[in-house]
């Protein structure tokens, strides 16, 4: 942003675009990231439950509003169960 | 205008009070809020002070835009020497009491000495008195403001007051404003509670004259809209701060049974989502629009039927996760007390969860806790510690005292099982996966703390471009950022940044919800400075900001300097480092933090400061930001 002494006010560079402005054209709706890969997914609308379709994570889902799905919490037992495997992997492969 | 708001020194011991005004000078370097006040604790303490002794001052004071057209500019700040932790006391609420505090005439109050009695004061129009408080003294939070209220006869006063904590010098006692408006950490209702101060209670009618009102209005209405359109800010809306258990609990960040687990498993009975079955409806504070305060009613227990307000994130942490406790109720109810009380969630609960652990472990008995089961998971438990912490009535007692005192008196190995920094307990977020958080609790001013420089947002995984537009102003930065948010590369520049944005706010009396807190596309310095030039007519460049808040941060660090800190308390427990997490998803297990790279981190973000390898200023760094002459007994 250019700043000019006593030039703020009606001026053209008042109204520039900001930083905050900029990043906020990136916001999504009716998608979130999922919580083990960071892919942003996109549920079926009003869906309880939704599997990561990149990595098999299973995640429950609440909508604070019909545009925003959120994570409410993991179905425990699909996470535990592929996390133990990747951990046992990688174990198997010396990490 | 907004800056003719003035300072008053108020001695309790003499009875003496004096106004002065704020020259425009001391304005320019440290705006008001939390910015002046490092200003007047530098200059009004000597080293060494007795943080609970009548020569330490403690500062109230409103940020310069509160009370103005400017969103949620509402915050409160309060500072002195803090009884917990002997550095940088401080907090920060919101409310109604500052933005009133203004239009009474008064921006900034320097009190100091013992009243011989309890007393309060009264503000109204360009008045101080000081009143007995024989009849509030004693009274819960609630009370205290009700029974001003009802004397004066005016429901528009507000008041900010102590609860029984505060008279009973717990170290971590509040100050509380309405239902739950909280001035927690490092305990400055015991320093109001070593003064006999037992309230403020302020009323005006004074009006401030907004510098340029059809702009000021126009731009916020843009603010508005940048804020209420966030997801973010409608999750908050919807569910409060509760919101971000989703994300952090799932992930495996979230301190439980004290620091032996990152996650608290089959945990859907107290999820955000359940609590709003017990809440009606959501409120805010001053100049707000984003409401994230639920109002609700405790459903069940020996509280069932007492409305309250919150709770917040840190309450389920406090109250579940750290004690292990896995029932609504629990929270509900242990929100209700600290708040009725005034005290800190965040220390009771950590405190809480260590004695648990300690008696775990066998360090303490049923001896020391007088017959009662302190396991972890007993709700009950919980809730009687919090009675007898705020009583000081026999381990509550020690307790009371806060992390290292409480580790002295109990002696044997109890101080390993501790969670803090500096003296001060961390909330319940577990930092072992996240150099950047872990970094911004070790190097903030007032010990272990999540709102004085934590990138909250690093756990987004935001892509690098993005990053790079938001910390790559108003001071270029071209070195690394990640989206790993495990990672070590960059983030010390992440904290450094975050710890600008976060002072400048204070300065201001901005909510930090109205930040990039939480949320990446909030408003900061190129916004603050128009709403301070349209508002104020103060005209600063978002960099000039940037400024001013460097040279405020580093004042609170001087003056931790004078009191004796030194580079190895800008460290965390060996925890951090040795004892890897258990749980969460494959990112997050097995993860410690790398003692060699935290190091590294240090020295860089020392480097972004211009200090030294031990944390002090450089000669040129003083000179730089005009601190070279401190203190100046200017104001
Ligand atoms: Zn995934």
């Amino acid at each position: 942003m250019v700043w000019r002494r006593g030039r703020l006010i009606l001026s053209e560079e008042s109204r520039q675009e900001t930083t905050s402005e900029r990043t906020a054209r990136g916001r999504t709706h009716g998608a979130f990231r999922c919580l083990n890969c960071f892919e942003r997914i996109v549920p079926p609308e009003k869906a309880e439950s939704y599997k990561c379709p990149k990595c098999g994570f299973e995640w429950r889902v609440s909508w604070p509003s019909p545009t925003i799905p959120r994570i409410r919490g993991p179905v425990w037992e699909t996470n535990r169960r592929l996390t133990d495997e990747i951990m046992a992997k990688e174990k198997g492969q010396g990490k | 205008m907004a800056l003719n708001r003035k300072i008053a020194y108020i001695d309790l011991s003499s009875g003496k009070v004096e106004t002065k005004p704020i020259s425009m000078e001391m304005r320019k370097k440290y705006l008001g809020g939390r910015g002046l006040d490092a200003y007047l604790l530098y200059n009004n303490t000597k080293a060494g002070v007795d943080p609970l002794g009548p020569d330490n001052v403690c500062l109230v004071s409103a940020g310069i835009l509160v009370g103005t057209l400017a969103s949620a500019t509402a915050r409160t700040h309060i500072a002195g020497k803090s009884p917990l932790t002997g550095y940088f006391g401080s907090t920060n609420m919101g409310g109604f009491f500052a933005p009133e505090m203004r239009w009474a005439g008064f921006d900034h109050l320097v009190i100091r000495g013992k009243a011989e009695k309890p007393v309060y004061l009264w503000i109204h129009n360009g008045e101080i008195e000081i009143r007995d408080a024989k009849d509030i003294w004693g009274k819960g939070v609630r009370d205290t403001q009700s029974i001003i209220r009802e004397e004066m006869g005016d429901r528009e006063i507000k008041v900010m007051t102590i609860g029984i904590a505060g008279e009973n010098l717990v170290r971590y006692a509040n100050v509380m404003t309405e239902i739950k408006n909280s001035g927690g950490r490092t305990g400055m209702g015991a320093l109001l509670g070593s003064k006999n101060l037992k309230a403020i209670a302020v009323r005006g009618t004074l009006d401030i004259k907004i510098e340029h009102p059809v702009e000021a209005l126009e731009y916020n209405k843009q603010i508005i809209s940048q804020i209420t359109s966030a997801k973010v800010s409608q999750e908050q809306g919807r569910l409060g701060t509760l919101f971000i258990w989703g994300a952090t609990n799932s992930q495996g960040l979230v301190r439980t049974r004290n620091f032996q687990l990152n996650q608290m498993e089959d945990s859907d009975g107290i999820e955000p989502e359940t609590f709003e079955d017990s809440a009606f409806g959501m409120t805010g504070c001053f100049g707000c629009q984003v409401h994230c305060r639920a109002k609700y009613i405790i459903p069940d227990g020996d509280y069932k039927g007492t409305y309250d307000e919150g709770p917040e994130y840190t309450s389920i942490g406090a109250f579940a996760a750290e004690p292990g406790c896995t029932d609504l109720t629990t929270i509900l109810t242990g929100n209700h007390l600290v708040n009725d009380y005034g005290m800190d969630t965040l220390e009771i609960g950590s405190m809480i969860a260590w004695a648990m652990e300690l008696y775990e472990k066998g360090i303490l008995t049923d001896k020391d806790t007088d017959g009662l089961d302190l396991s972890f998971g007993n709700e009950k438990a919980v809730i009687e510690m919090i009675h007898r912490i705020a009583h000081r009535e026999g381990l509550g007692d020690i307790l009371a005292e806060g992390p290292l005192r409480a580790a002295e008196k109990i002696g044997k190995d109890s101080i390993r099982y501790q969670v803090h920094v500096k003296g001060m307990s961390n909330l319940h977020s577990d930092e072992r996966p996240t150099p950047a958080l872990a970094l911004g609790i070790a190097t903030a001013s007032r010990g272990s703390d999540h709102l004085r420089s934590r990138p909250a947002i690093d756990l987004y995984h935001l892509p690098e471009a993005v990053l790079r537009q938001i910390y790559s102003q108003p001071v270029a930065y071209e070195g690394p950022l990640t989206s790993d948010y495990t990672d070590y590369e960059g983030k010390s520049w992440q904290v450094f940044w975050q710890e600008m944005c976060y002072m400048a706010v204070d300065c201001l009396g901005i909510c930090k919800y109205h930040t990039i807190f939480l949320g990446p596309n909030f408003p900061n310095f190129e916004e603050w400075s128009k709403l301070l030039y349209y508002n104020t007519g103060l005209e600063l460049t978002p960099l000039e900001i940037w400024t001013i808040a460097e040279r405020t941060n580093d004042l609170e660090r001087m003056f931790n300097l004078r009191e004796g800190l030194a580079r190895s308390d800008d460290w965390l427990v060996d925890a951090y480092f040795d004892e890897p997490t258990k749980l969460g998803i494959p990112l997050i297990r097995d993860r410690v933090i790398d003692r060699d790279k935290f190091k590294q981190m240090i020295d860089e973000f020392y480097a972004f400061h211009g200090w030294d390898e031990q944390g002090k200023l450089k000669p040129e760094t003083l000179k730089r930001l005009g601190l070279d002459k401190e203190p100046s007994h200017l104001l």
